[in-house]
Formats: structure tokens, sequence, C-alpha cells
């Protein structure tokens, strides 16, 4: 199906972020079952999923271009929300090869990448870039390899070094982040990263997962999905500008509830990189309204019921505790009581009203 | 308050040279190695020692040499971490790094020792004296010194900030995130947590 891209869409201010009926239901809905714990969810990532989102390698969908353009104007604010770590520049060669690699083989009508030996074109037909570089040359490309190439993606990415049987995230595009800050991050062991989260250190997931993730093979990337909630579609939500969404929280009642308060889900991948041995972390954001998830019945009661059961430990760590009650209060009246089906699939291709 | 469980605090253990090095080099931000700092049984003679005297008039001291058991004088932290840069630069493998002191001090030696190229393996650290903290006011990047509450006022942009555990080795500070962010001037009594 051809993607109508949304360029005027905003994130910000004037929050005109809208999501299509298709768009609503390729949502990747994070919840499984009706209940929710920290677990090593972690699965090979395979084009094909239970909703469209799972198609490609790296997902393009109606607001790709808005999403770039965010971007841009975050970075030009502050140029420190992408950073590399100077022994990184292979893994930064890496990525941008998997990154034009997959787009143009996933979207060929919008993505290209040819190949004379070292000399390489791509374009991009919706951000209209059309750029020959030669691949190992830094000096060739406008910026940085890695920063030129997720600058036309949507999703943060973060660059993990492997060593003394650790990974370390020295570097980074984070502009569409849940609240963690690369700036105070960068450099740092995988559980130094993850220290704030609450109770999945205690239950044994992080040690989990740093083994299986330290034995990532090339050619074999993985998926999982996170979720958070944030007032309003916005995208930058870092702890840099917490002063400035951080009132967003207050504003919601009862009335509004439904339609400020946004799902917010991050499809993270992680692909073992081929020269360099690191892994590259995409983060792929996506946002939801609870207005727009009560259109998927099946969705409306599994989260229901997941907010009304969550552990308050998680609930305060992902900064719910201001409006969580509302939503469960809003969607309670919409949860019928039916059984769901296993599984995030929407069981469904039309919404509700 | 004062347990975040955050995982990202760096834990101490007291020093002992490590049998794999050849050379080991102490550094500590007073004027004696204090002797908690030490493992039982292990002497202040089995390093070559850094000290600092905190006063002017005190003779420049041979920071090139290697030699154990030998105690150089420097006059103040900066005048030692200017020492140890130059001193790494020029030194070769199998030299140990061990710091003891407040953990500004301690994570600054580990900055230095990592440019210059040292990994966490031939670096180790005790922390003795004050627990006042260093802070990175995370909106702003002001970084404060000896913060001892759990909320301190951000010297650059004028933030409430709540002191979290979440320590960056790499700017050897704690994380500040403004307290009343959501709600303007709810800001909770702040409490004296690491004096």
């Amino acid at each position: 199906m051809t993607l109508q891209f949304k360029p005027a869409e905003t994130f910000r201010d004037t929050f005109t972020y809208r999501k299509s009926p298709e768009d609503i239901l390729r949502f990747p809905f994070p919840f499984p079952e009706d209940e929710y714990m920290y677990s090593v969810n972690i699965e090979p990532h395979v084009r094909g999923g239970p909703t469209a989102a799972f198609q490609a390698a790296f997902d393009i969908d109606e607001h790709y271009i808005a999403e770039c353009r965010e971007r841009e104007r975050v970075l030009k604010e502050d140029p420190k929300r992408c950073q590399v770590l100077p022994h990184m520049l292979a893994a930064e060669w890496d990525s941008l090869e998997l990154i034009m690699e997959s787009l143009a083989q996933d979207y060929p009508e919008h993505f290209s990448l040819t190949k004379a030996g070292d000399l390489w074109t791509w374009v991009n037909r919706p951000l209209n870039i059309h750029q020959s570089f030669t691949f190992g040359k830094v000096e060739t490309l406008p910026c940085g390899p890695f920063e030129y190439i997720t600058r036309q993606a949507q999703g943060d990415f973060t660059l993990q070094d492997q060593r003394d049987d650790n990974l370390f995230v020295d570097g980074g595009m984070v502009t569409t982040q849940a609240d963690w800050s690369l700036e105070f991050d960068i450099g740092m062991s995988f559980h130094e990263w993850h220290g704030p989260v609450p109770l999945a250190h205690e239950k044994g997931v992080f040690d989990r997962a740093l083994k299986y993730l330290l034995r990532l093979q090339y050619g074999q990337p993985v998926r999982r999905l996170n979720w958070t909630m944030t007032v309003n579609p916005r995208l930058d939500t870092s702890p840099e500008n917490y002063p400035v969404w951080g009132p967003d929280k207050a504003s919601v009642t009862p009335d509004n509830v439904a339609d400020k308060v946004h799902l917010r889900v991050e499809l993270q991948t992680l692909y073992r990189l081929p020269r360099s041995n690191a892994i590259l972390f995409g983060i792929r954001c996506y946002l939801t309204s609870v207005a727009d998830i009560a259109r998927v019945p099946k969705w409306r009661r599994r989260l229901h019921r997941v907010l009304r059961d969550l552990h308050p430990d998680i609930a305060a760590y992902k900064g719910l505790p201001r409006f969580h009650q509302m939503v469960v209060e809003h969607l309670a009246p919409l949860d019928d009581g039916t059984p769901t089906s296993k599984g995030i699939a929407p069981d469904t291709d039309v919404l509700a009203e | 308050m004062s347990d975040q469980g955050i995982k990202s605090r760096p834990k101490y253990q007291p020093i002992a040279p490590d049998p794999q090095g050849r050379h080991h080099l102490l550094v500590v931000d007073g004027a004696h190695v204090p002797a908690e700092a030490l493992a039982e049984g292990v002497n202040p003679s089995a390093f070559e020692v850094w000290t600092v005297a905190h006063k002017s008039a005190v003779p420049g001291s041979a920071a090139m040499e290697e030699e154990a058991g030998a105690v150089r004088v420097f006059r103040s932290v900066p005048h030692l971490f200017s020492a140890l840069e130059e001193r790494l630069a020029r030194e070769t493998m199998g030299l140990r790094l061990y710091a003891a002191g407040t953990e500004p001090f301690l994570w600054d030696a580990y900055g230095i020792g990592a440019r210059a190229g040292l990994s966490q393996q031939e670096m180790a650290f005790a922390h003795v004296g004050a627990q006042a903290r260093r802070i990175f006011c995370v909106h702003c990047r002001t970084v404060m010194e000896g913060v001892t509450t759990s909320i301190a006022t951000c010297a650059g942009c004028g933030a409430p900030l709540f002191v979290r555990d979440h320590f960056s080795r790499r700017l050897a500070a704690f994380m500040a995130v403004q307290i009343d962010a959501e709600v303007p001037g709810e800001v909770p009594q702040a409490e004296e947590l690491y004096s």
C-alpha cells in the first residue's frame, strides 16, 4: 500500500499529529497478555509479524517526513543529542550500510542505493536527497556516517561497543526518547545505563539479557517491545527538556484523558554489525492515543486490565501516577470482560467508532 | 530516599595491589593515605604514593620516576592531576592506578586514566572521606560540587534539583533533575543526606 506522508504534522506546540485508520491498526501494541511484568521478551527480528509495523527491518510509516523534520529541529536546538565516541567509526559505517541497504530493499519506491566499488549513490525520495559518497571516507558526507543515516530514519539509535564481556553505549542519535539522556549515559556499561529501572535487576532480567546480547550473531537480529505513556503526541520527552514537557502531565483531566494520553511503544531492534562487532540498537517510537486504542476492542480491554493491575513501582518509574487512575477509569466501562486472545494482533481490520 | 535502588551507583572496596601489575601508583586527595582505604595487611610502601598538601609552599615532585615506596607531594588536586596526565602519557604496560578519596576525585582520576588508555581492570578505587556529591544538572549542564542535600538549587538555571543516585563515571557526577517540573513550586523539604 502506498504511504501518504503527512510532512506538516507536529509533535510539539500545536500537536497536529494524527493517525489514519491503517496507521492505528499497524500499531505494535505491546501487551501479549492481560498483565505486564518485566521480562526478557526478545524474539528474532524477522520480516512479518502480528501487525504491519513488523514488515520491514526499519519500519517507515506515514509520519516519516514529519519525524525527520522534528529530529532536525531537536538537533538544531541541541547538537549533543547525536554523539559517537571516536573509537566507534567502523560501527558508524556498518550502521549506514545496514540502514541504507534495508531501506532500499524494503521500500524500493522511496529509497535506492547503487554501488560502483566504494563509490555509492543514495537516493531518498521522500526527503529529496541524492547523495554520492565514498564508503569509508567521512569527508565525502555532509556529517558523520551514523548521524547522516539516522537523520533519515524514524526512531532513536544507539551504538553498543562490546568489550570486557560487557556492552557500552558509546554512541547514539537520541531525539525521541522516553526520558533518558545520551549526554549523561554515554560511555556507560549495560547495567549502569539500566540502573534506574526498578524490579528488573532483582529478577535477573538484565543479567540474562546481557548474556544473550553478547552472543548476538551477525545476520540474526532480534527485537522486543517496550512501552510507557506520554501526554500529548510528543516525541522529545528527554530529561533535558523535562521542564518543558513536565507540565503536560498535570494537564490531564477526566474529560481530555483519552485524547491527551498516548501509549508510547518502542519497537527495539538489535543488530550485530559486521566489521566493528558492535551492536546497533534501534528504538523506534510509536504513539497512539487512548482514544485510538479504544477503537480496537481487544486492545482496549487489554490495556484496561494491564493498567488496572500494574505494579506501583513500574507505574512510578514510567511517570504515570498523575493520570494512571484516570486512564483506568476511562477504559473500565469499555471493557466488557470478554476474554482476549493471546498475542498483540488487533483481531480486526476495521475500527470501531 | 537514601537508597533509590539505582544500580549505576559505583561500589568500592579497600585497595590491594594487583599481583598482575608491574608498578602501583596510588593517588590520594589529602596529605596521607587513609588507613581505611587499604585492604587488611596492605602497606602503603607497596605503592608509589601521590598526596595533596593543600599548600603552596611545597617543593616540586619528581612525577616522572617510577619508584615503589616513594611519596610525592602536590600542592592541590589539579596540580596532582596535571602531573598524572603527563605521567600516564609516558607510561607503559603494567602500571596499575589506584585512587582513594572523595567520589569526584576518584572518577576524575578514572577519566584521566581512561583517556590515557588504562582499562577498568587496570584501576581500582576506594571511597573515603566526605559523602558530598558532585551533581550535573541535566537541563542546563551546570556542575555543582559538594552537594549534601536531597534537593539543591541549580547555580546555572535556578531549578530546584532532585539528586538521583544515577551516576556517570564519565562526568564523575550524579544526575540532577528538576523536582517541580510538572507542577512548578511543588518542592518537598530538602533532606541532609550526603554529609
